[in-house]
């Protein structure tokens, strides 16, 4: 993907989002910038804009870091409050409101994690059950590990030839763990990639068929499964670590 | 935020924690879990004729989901099976004083109650 392919052609998105709008200074119509052609005001960022369309990207799960670095220091500049500080109170509105949901939205997309999480917030309406059922053989592992635990605090006073092979078993069972952690990982990004093909717009990608629809549907239910997990290993794992340390 | 008096009140002293045996029949098991936070819950209920003489928690998570299984434990104690599926976590909320940010723990314990329940169901169902 390269950033001037994105520029040649913005996404329709991004253009409908723009066109409605006009400038709430002169009222002269907006064309899908950030400053009012013709009284050059500053324009407020819309509340309904995502923070792909925000940040000039597609709405997909690899992007381009640099692209994305390189557009919200550009818009950093164009809205930094400093630069209004003698303008109208209006515009120090809109230069704070703007700054503030750049940032949001540049956090948001810069790590991967909250990027697929907050694409599968975005995708909620379209994916008619993001929803999955409870990993439960997570959460009996989750639980014995927990007693594990417990077994080693409460041994670590009295019994040291107990407290040296429950360490131990810990310590393997962190490993484990933190490979599993690792796999989880790279399945994701595994996952970005397939989402990232299922709506590739170019003239020569496959057209869109019934099935993708589904396939869609599968990639977000597993990426949304995979980052819940994800959260539960973190705290079994982090809890395992502050145990035995 | 602080937490409320009550929320630190079973946090401190937790009320019925600890575990059934989950293969006996008078016991219902319900494990949930909150993908937002990672907390994970344990919820036992021990059923004789159709009421619930005694209830278990373990919960691994914030002050909030501890103090929620907790109050839990104690609301469920003594009542029938029908009586413990009309809890609801607003109920908790209101107790417990949570904060917005934390009624998901709540919900969490409502959860529970619910799977425990179930389990057990599915278990005098699957004797008969």
């Amino acid at each position: 993907m390269t950033t001037d392919g994105m520029q040649k052609a913005p996404t329709k998105r991004s253009e409908l989002q723009m066109a409605r709008s006009m400038c709430w200074h002169c009222q002269s119509e907006i064309t899908g910038e950030y400053f009012c052609e013709q009284c050059v005001k500053v324009q407020p960022l819309s509340k309904e804009m995502d923070y792909f369309t925000c940040l000039g990207l597609p709405r997909l799960l690899n992007i381009d870091l640099a692209a994305l670095e390189a557009k919200f220091y550009d818009l950093s500049r164009a809205f930094h409050p400093d630069f209004y500080q003698r303008k109208t109170a209006s515009e120090q509105d809109i230069s704070l409101g703007n700054s503030a949901m750049l940032n949001t939205a540049y956090r948001t997309l810069k790590d991967p994690v909250l990027r697929a999480e907050y694409l599968l917030r975005l995708e909620a309406g379209s994916a008619k059950d993001i929803r999955t059922s409870p990993p439960a053989d997570l959460f009996e592992e989750i639980l014995t590990l927990q007693e594990d635990l417990e077994a080693f605090r409460a041994a670590s006073d009295q019994a040291p030839a107990a407290v040296a092979s429950l360490r131990t078993k810990l310590a393997a069972d962190r490993e484990l763990l933190e490979q599993r952690q690792r796999d989880m990982e790279a399945r994701l990004l595994e996952l970005f990639s397939r989402w990232d093909a299922l709506h590739d717009r170019r003239p020569q990608a496959a057209p869109a068929t019934p099935h993708s629809q589904q396939d869609k549907e599968a990639v977000l239910k597993e990426m949304r499964e995979l980052l819940s997990n994800r959260t539960y290993l973190r705290n079994i794992v982090n809890d395992l670590i502050a145990t035995t340390a | 935020m602080a937490y409320s008096e009550k929320v630190v009140d079973h946090f401190n002293n937790p009320r019925n924690m600890g575990s059934f045996k989950k293969d006996e029949e008078d016991v219902g098991t319900g494990i949930v879990g909150a993908p937002e936070c990672g907390d994970v819950m344990k919820l036992q209920i021990k059923v004789q004729d159709e009421k619930i003489v005694d209830a278990r928690f373990k919960t691994f998570g914030c002050g909030s989901a501890i103090a929620s299984s907790s109050l839990a434990t104690e609301w469920l104690k003594g009542k029938t099976l029908q009586e413990a599926q009309q809890i609801k976590n607003t109920d908790i909320v209101q107790e417990l004083n949570l904060p917005p940010v934390k009624i998901h723990c709540s919900v969490l314990a409502e959860d529970a109650i619910k799977a425990a329940l179930n389990d057990y169901k599915k278990k005098t169902e699957e004797k008969k």
